[in-house]
């Protein structure tokens, strides 16, 4: 790690302005720190300014977290824990709350932001560790392909077989959310087009251009929505299968779903064909429900060691699919 | 497979309370001199105002780092240090090109005037390595078969393979510490488990005599037996470098070099075939173990038979591995867990074959008494006769009981305490062992306290120094059982001098004299507070010293029952309640005690469920060096553990920081395998290995 300079600006607009700087050969935007303390540990990054963006805020934003008008709008520098303890948030859109506070630890909640956990990097043991040259690193190899790939991805082409890490991407995904922006032209996106997969370009895992600095996220209310992950240790771990739902009932038929699993392919990974089977399912009808769900993992092309995550990914989307339904999983029955 | 059945649980030898408190209830069977005291350093710890080694930022002190292999096997063909030299601070780049065995394997050092220096010319160093060829595993090596064949007059014979990971010990401080050296003196700051062998160990390594030079290990953040012994790498360095530099100088491992670089309990494969009458008695088989000892010489052995079941005619071989990984030290019981993992299992399945219980079996084959009263009352506890008969369950979520045993012996080394009196009243305990989280502060409080009858506020403890009477290593569970009674004996000789003392000035007989709570009495009478008894003393108040011998070898017994939910849909484990009864002696402080049972159990859970070096299987680079993929479990994984005390009118301390360790993981993959309906084979207990047993289940 070398010397840098820490940046203290207050709009995101000068924040955008101070990554164009040519002054700084490198300038990385610093919301909860998380990721980045993690990548100037590891030495895979090399700073020279630190962008400062916690404590900003936009103009006329209060709250972290807000509704009205029937939209929700998260502040980008809303932290985990902020979301996981909304009470707004729990009635509106459970599974944003329910994502938030089921990540990493509470000390981590607490700094975490909601934009970084959507553009932190991969979790990659070959990524994170600076002596395997990886594709992400420039390298030509991915190292997962032919060594330890129990956490890896059973979905996507490749090259490379990182697992999206964020639970806040699918949870937002769901409520076919939009990601407002600055510094460039445009003044949002699409969620579900900031990520792109490896054989789009293996150097990052996001469509922002440089320059570009997330300012909120607005979604819409999903109070039948629900979370779901699958982790090995229920302490501060990461999710080897999750599921973000969000249904629309009539009394307990399915009438539509929103289905993304997270944890399983290169980017959040959207079921289609699982929101299509869940259509007119009754969520009491045991048997349908498991029917609808067992389709999730369809398609997916598992790697040496991580097959047991097209047994756990069926799981996790019928146990969100029964949460946001209000329904008791197995785990709690 | 036959449906075990469960026995009725016989009314046991001692009474049980049917309502039973799930904190600090009534349970302790032995006698225990303190009940409730909390650790006397607990403020301090978790106030960041203890100092460990660690936090010895001395001024104008300078840091180094090994420069290691990346690679499991790799030969060091170049380096070019010319940019590295030329960034600020760096004092000293030492490099010995070699052929390296393991990742992590040091071939030289940079010095510099700050981390971040070192951390800048390290990557500068510009080393050209050359990969060679890994092995990572036993299983490349030794093939991995399950045992063919009968045994002869057995009426069923089992057999299976059984294999544990590498372990890494995951302390919290690192290895390492600090060296001041000033030329005619000098202060090692240590993590260590050995003060006296740190000093012992250096050698001429100081260039002073032992009088000048003190080794201090006020506070240690964990060692699990990794600690043991001399300096290590880490102080050779730092004393090497502050002697040539004359400055202080800080080596202390990163997380990621602990990983790599700083011993482990061996991976284990066990190949068993056991012979096995219906009425669950074993007639023959063969026990072959294999340990993964990475570069290591030794220290793999695998404690299977553990001796505490009668296998008549089974045959044990055991050979050591070797693969490019870093090599084993001492950890927590070494060779028991691996060991009573597969024995344990083997057990359970070797009953179902016979459908035979597992408590009905275990009663057939233990040797020892004690053994069988525990598991007894350990079934009472966990309420045993609500299990299910193995592979029986059919909903998501099943629950399994299991057992698990742990035997211990080991011998006290002596050490030597002094106890002072002094005139103000007050009252300081001096012995040179440390505490790695036994709590030996507060023990050595309460056993000053205790013998001379004064409240513990009086007394103030010192440990952690070399220049204190030499206190006892801590290993093989030793440290208690030697300092207590040492203590003790210290104590009694102090306030033999000072009731002698007073008896002279106030024309008393001392025989006559003793003290009580706080008091000294006179013919069981009140005579003199205690203050006013001291205040006779003249200003360097009275000391008393005592030395203990070799002791004879001390055995201890455990028994574990492990109650767990496993999701049957994800392969995941929960520990819901682990029931610990432990063999303990004369408890000194029963909540420190408890403590220790509880961190053992914590660390077996952990060890059974999580924990796993994953080398790359083609580089033979670990790839989860740090504790998010190096898995330790966390709170929410921890079931509800219920230590026990077991006294069996012992007189004497006994060993209670590895024998609690032991039981754990065999506890817990019996439970599983209850649960499930199949065994899982292989720790840890991850849930791909779950779903994979349940699939075996099924067919």
């Amino acid at each position: 790690m070398n010397n840098f300079a820490i940046a203290r600006p207050d709009s995101y607009e000068a924040a955008s302005a101070m990554t164009r700087d040519r002054t700084y050969k490198l300038a990385v935007l610093k919301a909860g720190g998380v990721d980045l303390l993690d990548h100037l540990k590891g030495g895979l990054i090399d700073p020279d300014v630190l962008i400062d963006v916690r404590r900003v805020r936009e103009a006329g934003a209060k709250d972290p977290v807000g509704i009205s008008g029937g939209v929700i709008r998260v502040e980008a520098g809303a932290t985990l824990a902020e979301i996981a303890r909304s009470d707004e948030l729990l009635r509106a859109a459970p599974v944003l709350g329910q994502a938030a506070g089921d990540a990493a630890s509470p000390q981590v909640r607490n700094a975490a932001t909601v934009a970084g956990n959507l553009l932190q990097r991969p979790r990659c043991w070959y990524y994170r560790n600076a002596q395997f040259p990886c594709l992400k690193k420039g390298g030509s190899t991915c190292f997962a392909v032919e060594g330890e790939n129990r956490y890896h991805a059973i979905f996507g082409p490749g090259p490379c077989h990182i697992v999206h890490p964020s639970n806040m991407a699918p949870a937002l995904l769901v409520g076919d959310a939009v990601v407002h922006l600055t510094g460039s032209g445009r003044k949002e996106l699409p969620l579900s087009e900031l990520y792109h997969m490896p054989d789009k370009g293996v150097m990052s895992e996001n469509n922002l251009e440089a320059g570009e600095v997330v300012t909120h996220i607005t979604c819409r209310p999903m109070p039948n929505s629900a979370f779901y992950a699958i982790k090995e240790k229920q302490s501060f771990d990461w999710p080897v299968a999750a599921a973000a739902v969000a249904v629309e009932l009539n009394g307990a038929t399915i009438t539509s779903a929103r289905v993304v699993a997270a944890a399983v392919a290169p980017v959040p990974w959207w079921l289609p064909n699982v929101e299509a089977a869940l259509k007119g399912v009754d969520v009491a009808n045991d048997e349908a429900l498991r029917k609808a769900c067992a389709i999730a993992a369809e398609g997916a092309k598992p790697m040496t060691d991580n097959g047991y995550k097209v047994k756990m990914l069926p799981v996790a989307v019928r146990r969100a699919v029964l949460r946001s339904a209000g329904r008791p999983t197995e785990v709690e029955s | 497979m036959k449906a075990d059945t469960a026995p009725a649980i016989p009314a046991g030898p001692f009474a049980i309370p049917t309502d039973m408190p799930t904190l600090n209830r009534p349970m302790n069977l032995g006698q225990s001199i303190d009940d409730n005291t909390s650790r006397l350093d607990g403020i301090a710890k978790i106030t960041g105002a203890a100092r460990y080694s660690s936090d010895m930022i001395l001024p104008n002190s300078l840091y180094a780092r090994f420069v290691r292999c990346p690679f499991g096997a790799a030969n060091l063909e170049s380096f070019d240090d010319t940019e590295a030299l030329k960034v600020d601070g760096v004092i000293e780049i030492d490099i010995q090109p070699k052929e390296c065995q393991y990742d992590g394997q040091p071939v030289g050092h940079v010095a510099a005037t700050s981390p971040m220096a070192v951390d800048r010319a390290m990557r500068a160093l510009n080393l050209k390595w050359k990969k060679l060829p890994v092995k990572t595993q036993i299983t490349d090596t030794v093939k991995q078969e399950v045992p063919q064949g009968e045994v002869s007059g057995a009426d069923v014979t089992f057999a299976a393979v059984y294999s544990t990971p590498v372990q890494t010990h995951s302390s919290l401080e690192t290895h390492g510490g600090v060296v001041d050296h000033r030329g005619d003196k000098a202060t090692v700051y240590a993590s260590t488990q050995g003060t006296s062998s740190v000093r012992d160990g250096f050698g001429d390594a100081l260039g002073l005599k032992q009088s000048d030079f003190e080794v201090v290990c006020e506070y240690v953040g964990g060692g699990f037996g990794s600690k043991l012994g001399g300096p290590g790498k880490e102080l050779m360095l730092a004393a090497k470098l502050s002697q040539k530099f004359k400055r202080p100088a800080y080596v202390m491992c990163n997380r990621w070099e602990e990983h790599l670089d700083t011993g482990n309990r061996p991976s284990s494969m066990t190949s068993v075939k056991l012979g096995l009458k219906k009425d669950g008695s074993v007639v023959g088989g063969e026990i072959r173990t294999w340990g993964g000892t990475g570069v290591g010489r030794g220290g793999g052995g695998v404690a299977i038979p553990s001796g505490r079941y009668d296998f008549q005619g089974v045959d044990k071989k055991h050979n050591d591995v070797s693969f490019n990984g870093g090599g084993p030290r001492p950890f927590r019981a070494p060779g028991h867990p691996q060991a009573v993992f597969a024995e344990e299992l083997m057990l359970d399945e070797a009953a179902a074959l016979i459908g035979m219980d597992p408590l009905t079996i275990r009663r057939k084959l233990l040797k020892d008494d004690v053994y069988r009263e525990m598991m007894e009352m350990g079934a009472r506890l966990i309420g045993w006769n609500e299990r299910k008969p193995t592979g029986s369950q059919k909903t998501a979520m099943r629950i399994g009981y299991g057992i698990g045993t742990g035997g211990w012996g080991s011998a006290s080394p002596g050490g030597s305490a002094e106890v002072v009196i002094h005139q103000d009243g007050s009252v300081e305990s001096r012995t040179g062992t440390q505490d790695i989280g036994t709590g030996q502060r507060t023990s050595m409080g309460i056993c000053t306290a205790s013998a001379i009858g004064i409240p513990l506020s009086l007394v103030t403890v010192q440990i952690g120094r070399s220049t204190l009477p030499p206190g006892p290593g801590s290993g093989g569970s030793v440290t208690s059982p030697t300092t207590a009674p040492t203590m003790m004996a210290a104590a009694e000789a102090a306030k033999k001098k000072l009731l002698e003392h007073v008896a002279r000035q106030a024309n008393e007989k001392a025989e006559d004299l003793s003290v009580k709570d706080g008091q000294v009495l006179r013919r069981g009478e009140k005579f003199l507070s205690w203050k006013d008894a001291c205040s006779k003393l003249t200003a360097e108040g009275v000391t008393g010293s005592a030395s203990t011998g070799e002791g004879g070898r001390g055995a201890s017994q455990g028994v574990q029952f492990m109650k767990v939910v496993v999701d049957c849909e994800t392969g995941i484990v929960h520990p819901r309640h682990v029931i610990a009864i432990q063999s303990c002696g004369r408890v000194i402080c029963r909540k420190t005690a408890e403590s220790q049972i509880i961190g053992g159990v914590i660390q077996g859970i952990s060890y059974g469920m999580f924990e796993n070096k994953i080398l790359d299987r083609n580089t033979g680079a670990m790839v989860n060096p740090n504790l998010e993929w190096y898995k330790v479990l966390g709170p929410n994984d921890m079931p509800h553990i219920e230590p026990v005390l077991w006294w069996h009118g012992q007189t004497g301390v006994k060993a209670l920081g590895e024998p609690p360790n032991i039981p754990t993981a065999g506890a817990l993959a019996c439970a599983v395998y209850n649960a499930v309906g199949s065994p899982v084979r292989h720790l840890p207990l991850t849930p791909d290995k779950v779903l994979a047993a349940l699939e075996g289940a099924a067919s």
